[in-house]
């Protein structure tokens, strides 16, 4: 079964599409045939996850990702700089080229109180505004994670901060890569596509195709148990968790072959259903996310 | 002449504070920490399935996901009566330490290391005018090569939590009887050697890497002392079998260690941005309401109190209650307190490995009562999380989270005592007021997670004339 899978060279030639694209990215940017571009990390009303997610990237990890691919202005999480003299570096680059990746949703209850990322010059700077000064004037926008790409968790009903995806708020292309979190490869993968080519081929909800395009249940290791009606009506049982609330058949993402962590698992691997954390309408619309009322029906 | 300080943000921690700080004559005379998110999680939580609470929770925090698993988790297993096998703890622990991990690791060298170390000009993400840099250069650029190697090693981490968890963060493992799937021989085998690595890295890199800052700024055992009160939920404790690891349920006051009793917790909103019919309650009473018009308000953070008192949480208080450290408290020993705790987490986590049974399924199908309370209480990285909750109908009806952040970062009762945090900065000498480095230092060594402490439902307004003096 698990030969099987592997033994599809569209499936394992993906896992090295990343790497590949990043190494050709920061041979270009050595070579001087391309340039690095600026790079602004607008983290708003969510929960620091994706930062994090990206510290774990591994060919490029974020030692590239700082050094030889862009050049990092803004990021809250990591910056040196604090107060007034990080938000002033965050103001000035919108007079210059640069790629916003926005992680997390933004406020809107309140004109945007329930979530302030600064002061600049005396004034309270709320994701609200944040998102509607920096998102036009970027050159690329990418939504990472859940939240910036659907709102996700942040909207959860009966969502009390009235927090919005980046798309409802800006009236340009946002390129989603959506995920709870969002996989570091998803990202690094589509910014040295950016850097090397320009934006990468989207499906209709702005998604790379080249992660998001294959429903998880159809490349599912498990998919024989499926197909066979060999159902798991636990958590750590080893056939198909469908019954107890998988949300493979609606996720198209790469989860099955690229795992996580140096692909090391995930979460079907793990004995645990798929939540459908990387599709549209997460939490509201995957939940329950585990149930032991097997009878749902095939 | 006094003067009126504000950092926002204060960066390099886990989402948005600002420290609104006044000094006279160079002495900071006052502050306020001010928590500034909300996403409501305590209503989100309202009506869905308890089992849902698990991976729901730990979207509170991105950086310690596996924290609020653990502590959901185990308000589920007192609310559902359930007994969990040494076995299912053990697993369970083992996620738990390795998120202690990588939380210690990046605190140590992404978040705390810039405040005391020149780190490269030419990167625009380290550009910053820092001021009172004391490392000779031989030793500073030792220092920044290890800021660049310790993101393998805190990724490894991660990697070790992943493949017992699924994934991190927001992992899939950890869940009511210890984790969903079983620790194979080859998983085990593969946790024993990322975890060797790890231990050489804390060894021979991290706690050297402490002890350099530490010579250098040794004016910081002296600065951000707070109440020098610690509590802990304990950690790593009571298995029938290997008895505690860690540490047990204390508190420490006035120089007496105490057994922690949670009836004498209370929270309190006098100074937050809520009201109810009561300004202190207990965790399982209410849910304060949002009230953004509120005079005297001024975060919405709460403040958590024990015996009404405020009290200091996190791996100082740990190494401290358990008798591990007592060379003093301050800014610098909660540093040197943190990176010594991870070299005795991965101790613990190796004691753990050898105890495990490979093949070991500690899964059963649960069923939700109709109606039931429970509480989960369990010291993570940052200190003292709890969750309380309550079902009815066999859904959530009442969801009450006090994070560590919410104790270290409190805010004030009717008392006026400041919060912890607060109590820290208050009495620090600022060498150059036009740049304070010395309030970042300091409420740094908290290892503040606003993510958490802010998880609350509320509503927002804007802060009074703030003013920025330069």
């Amino acid at each position: 079964m698990k030969k099987q899978i592997n033994s599809c060279p569209n499936q394992t030639e993906k896992l090295k599409l990343v790497s590949m694209l990043a190494n050709k990215a920061i041979m270009a940017i050595k070579n001087g045939t391309i340039k690095k571009r600026n790079l602004v990390w607008l983290e708003l009303t969510g929960c620091s996850g994706n930062i994090i997610s990206l510290l774990d990237a591994a060919n490029p990890g974020f030692k590239n990702l700082a050094t030889q691919m862009v050049n990092i202005i803004f990021d809250n999480s990591l910056m040196v700089a604090e107060g007034q003299a990080a938000m002033e570096k965050l103001f000035a680059i919108t007079a210059d080229d640069y790629i916003l990746v926005v992680e997390g949703a933004i406020a809107s209850k309140d004109n945007g109180l329930y979530n302030i990322i600064g002061q600049f010059n005396g004034q309270p700077i709320t994701a609200y505004r944040a998102i509607n000064e920096l998102g036009p004037k970027a050159s690329y926008v990418i939504a990472m994670g859940a939240c910036a790409s659907d709102g996700g968790i942040s909207a959860g009903r009966p969502n009390p901060s009235g927090s919005l995806s980046v798309q409802s708020i800006l009236n340009r292309k946002v390129i989603k890569l959506p995920g709870c979190p969002c996989h570091p490869d998803w990202l690094t993968g589509t910014l040295s596509y950016i850097l090397l080519y320009g934006q990468p081929e989207l499906d209709n909800k702005d998604r790379p195709t080249m992660f998001y395009s294959t429903l998880i249940h159809d490349v599912c290791p498990r998919r024989p148990y499926f197909d066979q009606g060999i159902f798991a009506e636990k958590l750590g049982d080893k056939s198909c968790m469908f019954k107890i609330g998988c949300r493979g058949p609606v996720t198209p993402v790469d989860c099955p072959v690229r795992k996580w962590n140096q692909h090391v698992n995930w979460p079907i691997g793990d004995d645990s259903p798929c939540i459908g954390c990387a599709q549209f309408g997460f939490p509201d619309r995957m939940e329950p996310f585990i149930s032991y009322n097997t009878t749902r029906e095939v | 002449m006094s003067e009126r300080l504000v950092i926002n943000p204060v960066t390099r921690i886990s989402g948005f504070l600002e420290i609104d700080a006044t000094v006279e004559d160079n002495i900071v005379t006052d502050t306020h920490t001010k928590g500034l998110l909300f996403r409501g999680f305590e209503k989100m939580l309202t009506g869905r399935s308890p089992f849902d609470a698990v991976y729901f929770t730990q979207r509170i925090c991105g950086i310690c996901s596996s924290a609020h698993a653990m502590a959901s988790t185990m308000a589920l297993e007192d609310a559902m009566d359930i007994e969990v096998s040494d076995q299912g703890k053990y697993l369970r622990d083992i996620i738990h330490g390795c998120e202690y991990l990588q939380n210690h690791i990046r605190h140590f060298y992404q978040y705390t290391l810039p405040d005391y170390v020149a780190m490269p000009q030419n990167n625009t993400l380290f550009i910053a005018k820092q001021t009172d840099l004391r490392l000779p250069k031989i030793k500073n650029d030792l220092l920044v090569q290890h800021y660049f190697d310790s993101l393998d090693i805190s990724r490894s981490a991660h990697e070790m939590l992943a493949v017992l968890g699924g994934k991190a963060p927001h992992n899939h493992g950890v869940f009511i009887g210890g984790i969903t799937t079983q620790a194979t021989k080859e998983k085990i085998s593969r946790l024993f050697s990322l975890l060797h690595n790890i231990t050489e890295f804390i060894d021979s890199k991290m706690v050297p890497d402490t002890q350099t800052v530490a010579q250098y700024y040794q004016d910081y055992f002296e600065m951000g002392k707070g109440y020098g009160n610690f509590l802990s939920y304990g950690c790593f404790n009571n298995y029938s079998q290997l008895g505690t690891l860690y540490l047990n349920p204390f508190i420490y006051h006035d120089g007496i260690k105490q057994v922690l009793d949670p009836e004498r917790i209370t929270e309190n909103i006098a100074t937050s941005w809520y009201t109810d019919q009561t300004e202190t309650y207990a965790p399982n009473e209410t849910i304060a309401e949002p009230d953004i018009a509120k005079s005297q308000a001024y975060s919405w953070v709460k403040a958590p109190r024990y015996n009404g008192l405020p009290y200091e949480s996190g791996p100082l208080a740990r190494m401290w209650l358990s008798g591990e450290y007592r060379h003093g408290i301050s800014a610098m020993d909660r540093t040197i307190a943190r990176v010594l705790e991870a070299k005795k987490i991965a101790a613990i986590i190796k004691v753990l490995l050898s105890n495990l049974i490979p093949g070991t399924d500690v899964q059963q199908v649960y069923s939700v009562p109709s109606t039931a309370f429970g509480k989960g209480l369990i010291d993570t990285t940052r200190g003292a999380l709890g969750h309380w909750l309550k079902i009815e109908n066999q859904l959530i009806s009442f969801y009450q989270i006090i994070a560590p952040t919410t104790w270290n970062l409190s805010t004030r009762t009717e008392d006026n005592l400041p919060g912890p945090g607060e109590k820290a900065l208050i009495g620090t000498q600022i060498t150059d007021p036009s740049n304070p480095v010395e309030l970042g230092r300091i409420i740094r060594s908290f290892d503040p997670c606003i993510s958490c402490a802010t998880h609350i439902y509320q509503s927002g307004n804007l802060i009074n004339s703030i003013q920025i003096v330069s």
